[in-house]
């Protein structure tokens, strides 16, 4: 692996910047770990060559949409980021503002740029039983805190995310527009599944007339009740509007919100996203999802051309969500967020959704990706591992890392476990979600962290380390609520050492 | 693949009746539509009145409903994970223990599991919850 300040060139690419109008075979040159120059150019003196002839070379991906952080994220974000091409991505709802603190400190260090599309509900995405229709796990919505985040955070956040879903009508998505507004942020909103929900109200359309220009909408092509499309087929006229107000349609493939069907229909009529994105997690990453560069080239398949592709991975979103100050394009002076790809002839598949197969005959495939300069070969097969995506406590045995713990860790768990022991809650269901009591036992761990004086990464990592086996990061509260609770004290006072000092 | 699952009991029978001696013995039913003969598994069978799907493990016989819980994906297409101690609907990798089915990974949620014997030829199966 290079290292950031090296300079080298990149020789010989087919490279496609449409914020430079570039469409060529080019060379790439980067010092310090930023674009210096595309096109032929003396090499610098000392610069390595890379000989990558014969492939694509665009700017870094950027997605929109995926969730890292959460019930849904994955034990290793890179894992869809830098070693799949993506060099910058953006947490689709994961954190609200009562965890965006969480968010960032477990997730600083990526290699992956990380920003937060973060949600209305102060929880962030429940994700445990998708029962995030009901108005009332919106609790409250604190305006002051969301200011003064925002002042201090500005740059970590990108959009204000909602879903049109839920039986209280538009409300929730007018609430959600004022956020947005009174943070100057645009507005993003799912159109998509409802998963176990029973709509009583069809807030789709809602969300296609609330929207202005520079606000986006996502899951275009999804085929769940709402979609952008009449009975006969025929682009619904709310959609049109929106588009010509400059509404920003965007992909967002996921497990429930791609159909073949309706994005053929659409396709054919006009109606194309303005931004690729993933909306890859836990639950679609071995299938439907498995990859941005998958669903770039379900786009290819579709009829896009590459450079429309590319464009819709790189410049377009980066606008989207205002990076193009960093990320989008190989404009001299950027950092050098860079990805190498391939586009394979043969005989793919390529599934939606709905089970829906389509053949198609062409496959990107992302090779090397540079993150500010550094080189990360590209390996899909590390999104794939098991132990990146599932998801279980480790009931029979303390994880590993529970061995590693400071002595001012056991403290506090020791600590926490005494507090838990006095209180009590039920296991999240189906039916049920006590969202206040995730609240409570959120608050409670915050409470004895600060007594403790224990830094929060610390904490937080304590209480994961209990449980998971791999580097999950969730919303504490919620990690509580999927735990019987004297399992959790006992298991929190076992790696605490506390039942070992009573012995 | 089946990386870090911990060491479940891969044959919860005898622990299950254990624990259930003090409490009301549930009733064992016919199953009918599996062959003793039956090559292929995962196989659709019924259980009294229900349909369900039967999987072969390393440790016998189990029976789980016959749709995820979920989005009503179907267990004929099911995977075994865990030294058969799990199974995991495809459609979007829900799993589930086959002790007493409760969700892995998505803890909200919980499917039916079944015991299953073959007694002089003939098959049963009762709910273990």
């Amino acid at each position: 692996m290079n290292s950031a300040t090296d300079a080298f060139v990149l020789k010989g690419a087919h490279v496609i910047d449409s914020a430079q109008d570039i469409d060529r075979v080019a060379d790439v040159h980067v010092a310090d770990g930023r674009i210096a120059f595309v096109g032929s150019r003396d090499t610098a003196p000392g610069a390595k060559i890379v000989d990558v002839s014969g492939q694509y070379l665009s700017a870094g991906w950027v997605d929109i949409h995926v969730h890292a952080y959460g019930t849904l994220g994955f034990a290793n974000p890179d894992s869809v980021g830098v070693y799949q091409g993506v060099t910058s991505f953006i947490d689709a709802g994961g954190p609200g503002i009562g965890v965006l603190d969480q968010f960032m400190e477990l997730l600083g260090d990526l290699e992956t740029s990380l920003y937060a599309g973060a949600f209305i509900r102060p929880m962030g995405l429940l994700g445990l039983n998708f029962i995030e229709g009901n108005v009332r796990t919106l609790g409250e919505v604190p305006i002051t805190r969301w200011v003064d985040f925002a002042k201090e955070h500005r740059d970590m956040l990108r959009y204000i995310k909602c879903n049109a879903i839920g039986d209280y009508g538009p409300g929730t998505l007018k609430l959600t527009k004022g956020l947005a507004e009174i943070l100057d942020l645009p507005l993003y909103m799912h159109i998509g599944e409802f998963q176990m929900q029973k709509p009583e109200h069809l807030l789709a359309p809602e969300a296609f007339r609330i929207a202005e220009a520079g606000d986006m909408i996502t899951h275009l092509y999804h085929g769940n009740l709402g979609r952008v499309l009449d009975n006969s087929g025929k682009v619904l006229p709310v959609v049109r509007d929106a588009e010509r107000r400059g509404v920003i349609f965007d992909l967002g493939f996921g497990g429930y919100n791609f159909s073949w069907d309706v994005a053929e229909q659409a396709f054919a009529q006009d109606l194309v996203p303005h931004t690729i994105s993933s909306d890859l997690q836990q639950f679609n990453v071995v299938r439907p999802v498995k990859s941005l560069a998958n669903v770039m080239s379900a786009m290819l398949r579709l009829g896009m051309t590459l450079k429309d592709v590319v464009d819709r991975v790189t410049c377009a979103p980066a606008k989207a969500v205002r990076l193009e100050d960093r990320a989008g394009s190989l404009k001299p002076g950027l950092p050098a967020d860079i990805t190498v790809f391939r586009v394979d002839a043969g005989e793919y598949e390529i599934t939606d959704c709905y089970t829906k197969v389509r053949k198609a005959d062409k496959a990107i495939v992302p090779v090397i990706t540079f993150k500010g300069g550094r080189r990360f070969d590209a390996d899909l097969a590390i999104a794939q591992q098991e132990s990146n995506w599932f998801l279980q406590i480790a009931e029979d045995h303390v994880p590993a890392a529970a061995s590693e713990f400071s002595e001012r860790q056991r403290a506090f768990l020791a600590a926490l476990a005494a507090v838990l022991s006095t209180t009590s809650w039920e296991l999240a269901s189906a039916e049920r979600l006590d969202i206040e009591k995730a609240l409570e036992l959120q608050q409670t761990f915050h409470e004895v962290r600060a007594k403790q004086g224990l830094p929060l990464k610390d904490a937080l990592r304590a209480v994961y380390g209990s449980f998971l086996d791999q580097s999950f990061t969730m919303q504490i509260g919620l990690l509580l609520l999927r735990l019987e609770q004297p399992f959790a004290v006992a298991r929190l006072r076992e790696v605490s050492g506390e039942r070992s000092m009573a012995a | 693949m089946a990386d870090n699952h911990g060491t479940q009991d891969p044959d919860p029978t005898a622990r299950q009746a254990a624990g259930d001696a003090q409490t009301i013995e549930r009733p064992w039913h016919v199953l009918t539509g599996l062959r003793l003969e039956e090559s292929k598994y995962p196989a659709r069978a019924s259980l009294d009145g229900e349909g369900i799907v039967v999987l072969r493990t390393r440790s016998g016989l189990r029976g789980v409903q016959r749709s995820c819980p979920h989005m009503q994906g179907t267990m004929m297409n099911a995977e075994l994970i865990a030294n058969d101690t799990m199974v995991r609907c495809p459609l979007h990798v829900f799993t589930f223990r086959l002790s007493d089915g409760k969700g892995v990974n998505c803890p909200g949620f919980r499917i039916r599991i079944y015991e299953i014997k073959e007694e002089n030829g003939a098959f049963y199966g009762r709910s273990v919850s």
